[in-house]
């Protein structure tokens, strides 16, 4: 054992000084007063040792050796009182220099004691620090970090070095940041010494942690400069909880308030959004086969601007396509961080929109997903399982909601659909028992006959079934009672209690009861009174516009005709007046032909000259602008006239005859116009003698009228065309009459200028045998009899 | 009612079938000027007549005429002599009726009134020897 054999050493080193000392001391009889300091120091030196035992032995052995000297040297210089003296002064500087050394001694133990404490507390104050569940921290009052704790670093998101070089402030969320501001120098200032409250620090990662931030001024006596204690803990989960509970709670209100899901869907779809922190809220609804689901409903959180536009964006989801459609499928709630990093083929719009995480869980009713409902929101985030469970228990409540909703919405709706089709109808509608009793009849009904229920039920409908059975022509409702439905309707007619006679349709349909048997019936009364009267009334309108389009399609037509026929004239015409005029601008013909030539030219310009003027004076008479200037006319001299200039004409082969009453009154009329009559119709008496014969006028007193006839005995008219003989572009077309020409003009001229003398033409015509033109013109006043007058 | 050709050398004979006397002393003055000899027809009974007897090159033949129109007359002279060159020469002048001649037959229409050059060129083309 080296340290005990070092003790005993220790122990016995002062010993053995004070032997050899007293040794030397006695063997060379050196003075005590020489040997005295030895001692002194031996003592002294034991003394400063703590230890007082062996101080106490090492002294009394000093003072010992002193009094053993002292006896051995007396008689010397040396006696016992210095001895004494010495033991005493010994004794003395032993015992302080003792109690100095144990004094330091205590006192160096003191310190080093506190010095550790010190130490130990300090330890444990930093491993509390580090080990603590709150984040801890301290910041100087400008907000500058001075010390942080692991789990502060954690909470906040940064490394401790980065944390350090860094302000509170830097880390607090915007919103919150002038609060703490406040906070730091009213703590600074020692106005207050605490300062709580629950803000958002803004982590690097962009994200939002909430954390209950309390902050204590604390003391730091080297600098004098205030501190400020930091205490921060993660509330998120709380948050979160509290989100949660808010979110189901937001759902219930909006169900309980709401009578339809298409009335709730966008606020509880905004709610979600609200409560849960999520940007957008999409309800997907199932098509009623369950094949696809369409997008129904979209909201999104307030103030969050969302753009999802896109025209190309998927609105409709098949079975497992996609997160939501993978939901769907499985009925059971899923999620996606990052839509960025996983292959979500249904979500481009959403990814352009800048969503990043989303959450689908499906809406269940009646035991199937009949929706599915997606939250997504713009920074990546971390689903937890029971945010999963707890938008389950939501779903389900929402689809139960729905199916009550659309169940209740349905039934009313149809009881309502069919009160007002029964209350505001406008067909008379009435129920009627299996024999044939009036139960109920609507408003419309009763209106529509103008009598009360009462009257309705004992007079009105027995007479009305009574109309009905004999319009149907069959035994009274049996076929009706046997279950048949008849479609098509009877019209009936029937009056009123007002006495107007009405036209109804009345349809019967058989209700069967619970167990298909007919029941009773429901009659639809329906007053068609307007419609019957209307078709009569359209049937005439048809007939009339039918003739209308008869006349239109003739005038149509006999204007091509003419346009053809008077083209035809003109172009025949010109033929000649074209071509030899042709012949004579070029040149080399001999004086005779030039002549002749010109003979042909003038001809057809005249007859051209003559259609024209035809043309233009049928146009004149049938637009009123032509007059007639009335005088005494002899109409003999004009038929004489006439015949004249005919007859000397080298191309007519027909003979003429005259049959003129030689006692034949004058006649009131236009000369110039009644020469063209004749004249027309000689010219056609002639045309339409291709072969000769013979061209008769006449005349003679009718009445108070001239009667004058042009008959020739030529080809004749065909009976179906004699109607038309006087109509515009009308001419003979059958038979050998057809290539003669003429503008059909003449004769439409001619019967317009009899008549605007007052006077009447007709003809009597048979073909092969010829055609007789009569017409009358009235006698001057002064010749006409009583009689005659009574004509006219 | 032929009438002899006044000038004797020409080798082609055209027949005009027409019941304008004017027209019937342009077509004849035109035509024996540029060589032809020409026979003469006022209605289509005689233009059969006359087509079947002559066995003229070719016929000018109006539509309008009595009796008998041109183109029925054509119709009775194709189905006789299909060979037998027929012009319709004609003041119809509607659109639809130039295709309505050729299609009953007519070998080419001749629209009234006429260039005379015109009358002669279509006479010259159709009256030509295939060989010449």
């Amino acid at each position: 054992m080296p340290s005990r054999t070092r003790g005993l050493v220790h122990r016995a080193t002062p010993y053995a000084g004070l032997a050899a000392v007293l040794a030397v001391a006695l063997a060379t009889g050196a003075p005590g007063l020489l040997v005295f300091p030895l001692f002194l120091i031996l003592v002294l030196s034991v003394a400063l040792f703590d230890d007082r035992a062996q101080l106490v032995a090492i002294g009394s052995a000093a003072a010992l050796a002193i009094l053993v000297l002292a006896i051995t040297q007396l008689g010397q210089m040396y006696n016992l009182a210095t001895a004494v003296f010495e033991v005493a002064v010994l004794g003395i500087v032993a015992g302080s220099v003792h109690e100095v050394v144990r004094h330091a001694r205590e006192a160096e133990a003191t310190s080093e004691k506190k010095a550790e404490d010190l130490e130990s507390v300090d330890e444990r104050l930093r491993m509390t620090l580090e080990a603590a569940t709150i984040g801890l921290g301290t910041v100087a009052a400008d907000g500058r970090w001075l010390q942080v704790n692991d789990k502060l670093a954690a909470i906040l998101g940064r490394g401790s070095d980065e944390l350090l070089r860094m302000s509170l402030l830097d880390v607090t969320a915007e919103a919150d940041r002038r609060a703490v501001d406040d906070a730091l120098g009213q703590l600074g200032r020692r106005e207050i010494v605490r300062w709580e409250s629950e803000v958002h620090q803004a982590r690097p990662d962009g994200r939002r942690s909430p954390v209950a931030l309390a902050m204590a001024a604390i003391s730091d006596q080297g600098a004098g400069q205030p501190l400020v204690l930091v205490q921060e803990t993660d509330i998120s989960a709380r948050k979160r909880l509290d989100a949660m509970r808010d979110a189901v709670v937001g759902v219930r209100q909006v169900i309980v308030s709401a009578s339809s899901w298409e009335q709730a869907a966008p606020t509880l779809l905004r709610s979600l959004c609200a409560h849960l922190d999520w940007d957008l809220a999409q309800y997907w609804s199932a098509d009623g086969e369950r094949r696809s689901l369409s997008l129904q409903t979209s909201s999104h959180k307030e103030g969050s601007n969302l753009d999802l536009d896109d025209p190309v964006r998927n609105l409709s989801i098949q079975v497992g396509g996609g997160l939501v459609g993978r939901v769907w499928q499985s009925g059971v709630a899923a999620y996606l961080d990052d839509l960025a990093a996983n292959d979500y083929e249904q979500a481009g719009a959403e990814r352009r929109a800048g969503l990043r995480a989303t959450v689908a869980f499906p809406v269940i009713g009646g035991g199937s997903t009949i929706g599915v409902i997606e939250l997504l929101a713009r920074e990546v985030r971390h689903t937890e399982s029971d945010l999963l469970s707890m938008l389950s228990t939501i779903g389900v409540e929402i689809g139960q909601f729905i199916q009550r909703a659309a169940t209740a919405q349905a039934l009313s709706r149809s009881e309502a659909d069919h009160r007002a089709i029964y209350e505001r109808s406008p067909i008379g509608i009435a129920r009627v028992s299996g024999d044939g009793e009036l139960l109920e009849g609507n408003p419309a009904l009763l209106q529509m006959l103008e009598h009360d229920m009462e009257t309705m039920r004992s007079q009105a409908w027995p007479d009305l079934l009574r109309a009905y059975d004999q319009a149907a022509g069959r035994a009274r409702l049996a076929p009706l009672l046997a279950g048949i439905t008849d479609q098509r309707g009877v019209q009936i007619r029937a009056a009123t209690g007002g006495g107007r006679w009405l036209w109804l349709q009345l349809t019967a349909t058989s209700i069967p009861d619970m167990s298909g048997r007919p029941e009773h019936m429901l009659v639809m009364v329906e007053d068609v009174t307007t419609v019957r009267e209307a078709q009569d009334r359209l049937a005439e309108a048809l007939d009339a516009q039918r003739g209308a389009f008869a006349t239109l399609e003739k005038l149509d037509r006999t204007k091509t005709e003419f346009l053809s026929i008077v083209s035809h004239e003109f172009r025949t015409a010109l033929t000649g007046i074209q071509g030899f005029s042709e012949l004579i601008r070029d040149g080399g013909l001999e004086t005779d032909e030039v002549r002749a030539y010109g003979g042909y030219i003038f001809n057809d310009a005249d007859r051209v000259n003559r259609l024209i003027g035809d043309m233009l004076d049928l146009d004149r008479m049938e637009s009123g602008r032509m007059s007639i200037r009335l005088a005494d006319v002899d109409i003999n001299e004009v038929m004489s006239d006439v015949m004249a200039r005919a007859s000397s004409s080298s191309t007519v082969i027909a003979e003429f005859k005259a049959d003129l009453d030689p006692r034949l009154p004058i006649v009131t009329g236009d000369r110039d116009r009644l020469v063209q009559v004749v004249t027309n119709l000689v010219n056609n008496a002639v045309k339409y003698s291709p072969d000769g014969g013979t061209v008769t006028l006449s005349t003679r007193a009718d009445g108070g009228f001239a009667l004058v006839s042009v008959t020739d005995t030529g080809l004749g008219i065909p009976t179906d065309e004699i109607e038309h003989v006087f109509e515009r572009f009308r001419r003979v077309r059958s038979g050998a009459a057809q290539s003669i020409p003429g503008t059909g003009l003449g004769l439409t001229i001619v019967k317009q200028i009899v008549e605007m003398h007052g006077g009447k033409i007709w003809v009597e015509s048979a073909v092969g045998h010829g055609s007789a033109f009569h017409f009358t013109v009235p006698l001057a006043a002064e010749h006409a009899t009583p009689l005659q007058r009574r004509h006219a | 009612m032929p009438e002899p050709a006044t000038v004797g050398y020409g080798s082609s004979v055209v027949l005009v079938a027409d019941d304008n006397e004017v027209a019937q002393r342009l077509c004849r003055r035109v035509l024996e000027k540029a060589g032809y000899m020409v026979l003469i027809a006022g209605d289509g009974q005689q233009a059969v007549d006359i087509a079947l007897a002559e066995n003229p090159n070719l016929i000018l033949m109006d539509v309008a005429m009595p009796t008998m129109d041109g183109l029925e007359a054509m119709r009775q002279i194709k189905a006789a002599r299909p060979e037998m060159r027929v012009v319709i020469a004609s003041a119809h002048s509607m659109a639809s009726d130039r295709e309505r001649f050729l299609a009953a037959g007519a070998d080419d229409v001749l629209s009234k009134p006429f260039r005379l050059g015109d009358l002669v060129a279509v006479v010259a083309r159709l009256t030509a020897k295939p060989s010449a």
